[in-house]
C-alpha cells in the first residue's frame, strides 16, 4: 500500500514521495484488517500457548516417559497406562472419583436450584439470605476444610457429639472412618462448597425470565408445577447447563477438599485421580506415572468441554 | 523443673573458636576468610519443627553466618506438606533453594539430584565418634553421602500409668502378648489404646514397620528388589494386629498425624506411638491446665515390646539436603560446617530435649540428653532405629511404598475386615511388585 501510494501519489514532490515510502509498518499493519485481527489476538494466543498448551504437551510427553523427578527417564509407550491399569488402588480411585463427581454434583444441581427458586421469591432480608449464601464459595478451601475436619474428627466430631447428646444415636457416625461413609462425608463437603455457586447462576438466569410469560401462563390456567415445567425449567436450561458443566469439570478434577480431610484414606477409600497424582507425582518423585494419572481425566473433561463448546457456539449463531 | 528456654545465640566467632577448640572438626572456613561468599546468596527451606527453640537457633545460625561471610541467607519456612512440595519442585526444576530440610527417603528418591558430601560426613563422623547405622542408611546412596543427617526423632510408647494401674497393668508391656492382654484390660475399662492405621507421614510408619519386624516380616530381601513382604511372619504380624484392633478406640483407620495427639491429651486413650512431643507440650501447659497437669503426672514413656524376631523402632530422620543444583555451593557447605560445628550442634540437641537425636555415636556420652526422668528412655531409644525397606537396603522403592502407605493399608484392611489378614498381604505384595516393577525398569 505505501509503495502503490508513493508511485500514484502524483504530486512528483520529492518530499510527499519520500513521505509515502517511509510509511509507519505499524500503521501499514494496523491498516491491515486481517494483520490487525491477528496482532490482537497474539497476546492471548501467546499467553494459552505458554501457560496451557506447553505444560499440557509437556505432561503428554511426561506420562509416556519413566520419568522421575531425579532423572529425566526415557519414553516407554503407553506402559505407564497399562501399569496403572494393573494396579487396584489406581482402579479404586478412579471409581473413587467417578462417584465423588456424581454424587457430588447431584446434590449441587438438587440443593442449588432449590435454592435458586426459594431466593427468586419475595421475603423479607432476602439480599442479606443472598449474601449469606455465597459463604461457602467464598471461603478459602482450606479454612472450609479445616472446618469439616472438626465437624467429622474421629475423635471429637462435633456432629457425633450434637447428634449422641440429643439423644438421636448412642455412638454417632463413623465419618472419616468407614470407608463408605467416608467418600460420603468428602463428597458432602465438595457439594456444600459448590451449591452457592449453582444457586446463584441459576438465580441469574431465572431473573432473566420476564415476567410477562408468567403471566400468560398463569392467565392460560397453568399452575405452579406447570410454570416451572413449561416456563421455567426450558428457558433457565442454558444457564443451569453451564453450571452443571463447569461443576462437573471442577469437581472431577478436585484436590484440597479431599487432601485436606482424609488424604485418601481410610485404606484409599477417598482417593480421587487429582489427590493419587499428587501422592505419586510429587511425594514418590514418580513424575511420569503422576501425570498418567491426571491424564487419564482428559477425556472425560474433554468431552465435556467440546459439549459445552459446541452449545456456545450454537447459541450465538442464533 | 526449671528449663532453659530461652533460643541460645551462637555468634560466628564464638562457633570458630569453638571449632579451633576441637581440632576434630576444624571446619576450616577459608571462604569467609576470603570473603569469597560476600553478596552471594542462600536459600534454605525448613520445616516448622514442634520444639520452638530448634526452630530459633536456626534462624539466629543463619543470621550470624550472613552477618561473618556477608552471605544473603534466607530460611523459607513451609506447612507440613508443603515443605516436601517445594522440595520436589526445586529437585524438577533445578531452581529455588540451595539447602533444604528433607527426611531420609528424599536421599534415595532425589540422590542423583543432591551435591556429594561425603567428605563433610566423614569429617563430622570422626568428629562425634562416627555415625550410626541409621544415619548411612538414610543418607548414603551410591556409596555416597548425598545428605546429612539432622536427627532422628524416636518414637515411644506414651502410656498413662495411672489408667494401667486401674486396668491392673503395672508396668508397659515388655511382649506383644502382652501388649493385646493389656489393651483388652484398658478396653473393657473404658480407657482403650490407639494405633495410627490413617494416612499419616510420620505416626503411620513409626506405628506400623515396627510390628511387621518385630514378627519376623519384611518388605524386600537383602537385595532391595525381591518382594519378601508375603511370608508367615507378616502373617502373623497382620493377624495380632487385627486381634489387637477390636480393642482399640474407634477412627484410628482415619487418623492423621495430629490425631494420636489429640486423643491422648483429652485422655481418650491410655497409650499410643508418638515422638516426645505430647510429654513435651503437657509440660509446658501443666503450670496453668490442671488436666495437663494430670497428664505429665501420670504418663510414661515405654519401649517398643519385643516380637519373636526381636525389638525394632523406626523413626522419623531428618535431613540436610545439599541441592545440586545451587549455585553456592560454597555457601551450602559453610553452612552446613556451622551447623555441626561443637559450637551448635550439641546445644541445638540439647534444647529439644530428645526431640531429633543427631545419629553420632558419639552423642551418646555428650552433655545432650534431658534431665528429665520422664525422657530418659530416649537415650536407649536412639539406639535401635531401622528405616522403612529394612531387611534390605533403603531404596526409592521402599521410600514410595511409604508415601503410598501400603503397609499401613495392609494392616488396616486386615483390622477393619475389608480383607482376611492372607488376602491383605496378598494384595500388599501386588503393590509392592508393581512399585519394585517400575523402579527397576531403567
Amino acid at each position: 500500500m505505501g509503495t502503490s501510494a508513493a508511485a500514484s501519489g502524483g504530486t512528483g514532490t520529492p518530499g510527499r514521495s519520500h513521505r509515502a515510502v517511509r510509511r509507519n509498518p505499524l500503521t501499514t499493519l494496523i491498516d491491515n484488517e486481517r494483520a490487525l485481527g491477528y496482532l490482537l489476538v497474539a497476546p492471548v494466543v501467546l499467553l494459552l500457548l505458554a501457560l496451557v498448551a506447553y505444560p499440557f504437551f509437556m505432561a503428554i510427553g511426561y506420562a509416556l516417559s519413566d520419568r522421575t523427578l531425579a532423572d529425566p527417564g526415557v519414553f516407554i509407550g503407553l506402559e505407564n497406562f497399562v501399569l496403572l491399569w494393573e494396579n487396584q488402588i489406581y482402579r479404586q480411585t478412579l471409581a473413587n472419583t467417578f462417584i465423588f463427581t456424581a454424587g457430588s454434583v447431584t446434590i449441587r444441581l438438587v440443593l442449588g436450584v432449590g435454592l435458586a427458586l426459594l431466593l427468586n421469591e419475595s421475603f423479607r432480608f432476602r439480599r442479606a439470605v443472598r449474601a449469606a449464601i455465597l459463604l461457602p464459595w467464598i471461603v478459602p478451601t482450606v479454612l472450609g476444610t479445616m472446618a469439616w475436619l472438626w465437624l467429622f474428627n474421629p475423635n471429637f466430631s462435633v456432629l457425633n457429639y450434637i447428634l449422641v447428646n440429643s439423644g438421636l444415636m448412642t455412638t454417632g457416625f463413623n465419618w472419616l472412618t468407614d470407608p463408605d461413609l467416608a467418600l460420603f462425608s468428602v463428597l458432602l463437603v465438595n457439594a456444600w462448597r459448590g451449591v452457592p455457586f449453582m444457586a446463584i447462576t441459576v438465580l441469574a438466569g431465572l431473573q432473566a425470565i420476564p415476567q410477562d410469560l408468567y403471566d400468560a401462563s398463569s392467565i392460560d390456567g397453568a399452575g405452579k408445577f406447570q410454570r416451572f415445567r413449561y416456563v421455567t425449567l426450558p428457558l433457565v436450561m442454558p444457564v443451569l447447563l453451564t453450571a452443571l458443566v463447569l461443576s462437573i469439570i471442577w469437581t472431577f478434577s478436585d484436590f484440597g477438599i479431599v487432601y485436606g480431610l482424609t488424604k485418601g484414606g481410610p485404606m484409599n477409600a477417598t482417593h480421587v485421580l487429582a489427590t493419587l497424582s499428587y501422592q505419586t507425582g510429587l511425594a514418590s518423585g514418580n513424575i511420569g506415572e503422576g501425570a498418567a494419572i491426571s491424564l487419564t481425566m482428559l477425556p472425560v473433561l474433554l468431552v465435556l468441554i467440546i459439549w459445552q463448546l459446541r452449545r456456545i457456539r450454537r447459541s450465538t449463531a442464533m | 523443673m526449671t528449663q532453659d528456654r530461652r533460643p541460645a545465640r551462637v555468634s560466628r566467632r564464638k562457633l570458630l573458636a569453638g571449632a579451633a577448640a576441637a581440632p576434630a572438626l576444624t571446619l576450616a572456613t577459608p571462604s569467609i576468610a576470603q570473603g569469597t561468599l560476600r553478596g552471594t546468596k542462600l536459600t534454605i527451606l525448613a520445616g516448622q519443627w514442634f520444639v520452638p527453640q530448634t526452630n530459633a537457633m536456626l534462624d539466629q545460625l543463619a543470621a550470624d553466618l550472613a552477618r561473618d561471610s556477608g552471605m544473603e541467607i534466607k530460611v523459607e519456612r513451609f506447612a507440613g506438606d508443603e515443605l516436601m512440595t517445594k522440595t520436589a519442585s526445586v529437585i524438577g526444576s533445578g531452581r529455588g533453594a540451595d539447602l533444604a530440610v528433607g527426611v531420609e527417603f528424599d536421599t534415595h528418591l532425589y540422590g542423583a539430584r543432591l551435591s556429594d558430601v561425603t567428605d563433610l560426613a566423614d569429617e563430622i563422623g570422626r568428629t562425634y565418634g562416627g555415625w550410626m547405622d541409621s544415619a548411612r542408611a538414610a543418607s548414603v546412596t551410591g556409596g555416597r553421602w548425598k545428605s546429612l543427617p539432622i536427627g532422628q526423632a524416636p518414637a515411644a510408647w506414651n502410656w498413662r500409668t495411672d489408667m494401667f494401674r486401674a486396668a491392673g497393668v503395672e508396668r508397659f508391656p515388655d511382649t506383644f502378648a502382652g501388649l493385646l492382654d493389656a489393651a483388652k484390660k484398658l478396653h473393657a475399662r473404658g480407657t482403650p489404646i490407639g494405633m495410627t492405621l490413617g494416612k499419616a507421614s510420620g505416626d503411620g510408619r513409626s506405628t506400623n514397620y515396627p510390628v511387621l519386624w518385630a514378627f519376623g516380616g519384611k518388605e524386600f530381601e537383602a537385595d532391595g528388589r525381591t518382594v519378601a513382604i508375603n511370608s508367615p511372619g507378616t502373617l502373623a504380624a497382620v493377624e495380632w494386629y487385627k486381634e489387637i484392633y477390636q480393642y482399640f478406640i474407634p477412627g484410628t483407620t482415619a487418623w492423621l498425624d495430629p490425631d494420636n495427639n489429640q486423643a491422648f491429651l483429652a485422655s481418650k486413650i491410655s497409650a499410643t506411638v508418638n515422638v516426645n512431643t505430647i510429654y513435651l507440650a503437657s509440660r509446658a501447659a501443666a503450670a496453668t491446665d490442671p488436666a495437663r497437669k494430670n497428664i505429665v503426672d501420670n504418663m510414661d514413656h515405654g519401649q517398643w515390646p519385643s516380637g519373636p524376631a526381636g525389638r525394632f523402632a523406626c523413626y522419623n530422620v531428618n535431613v540436610w539436603l545439599p541441592f545440586a543444583s545451587s549455585p553456592n555451593k560454597a555457601g551450602q557447605r559453610e553452612f552446613l560446617k556451622a551447623w555441626y560445628s561443637r559450637t551448635f550442634l550439641p546445644r541445638w540437641t540439647k534444647i529439644g530435649e530428645s526431640y531429633f537425636i543427631p545419629q553420632l555415636v558419639g552423642f551418646d556420652t555428650e552433655d545432650v540428653w534431658p534431665a528429665d526422668p520422664k525422657l530418659r528412655i530416649f537415650r536407649e531409644l536412639n539406639k535401635i532405629n531401622r528405616l522403612p525397606g529394612y531387611g534390605g537396603p533403603p531404596t526409592a522403592a521402599a521410600a514410595e511404598a511409604v508415601n503410598k502407605y501400603i503397609l499401613v493399608d495392609m494392616f488396616a484392611k486386615a483390622c477393619t475386615g475389608q480383607m482376611t489378614p492372607r488376602d491383605a498381604v496378598a494384595w500388599a505384595e501386588k503393590e509392592y511388585a508393581q512399585i519394585v516393577r517400575r523402579r527397576t525398569r531403567t
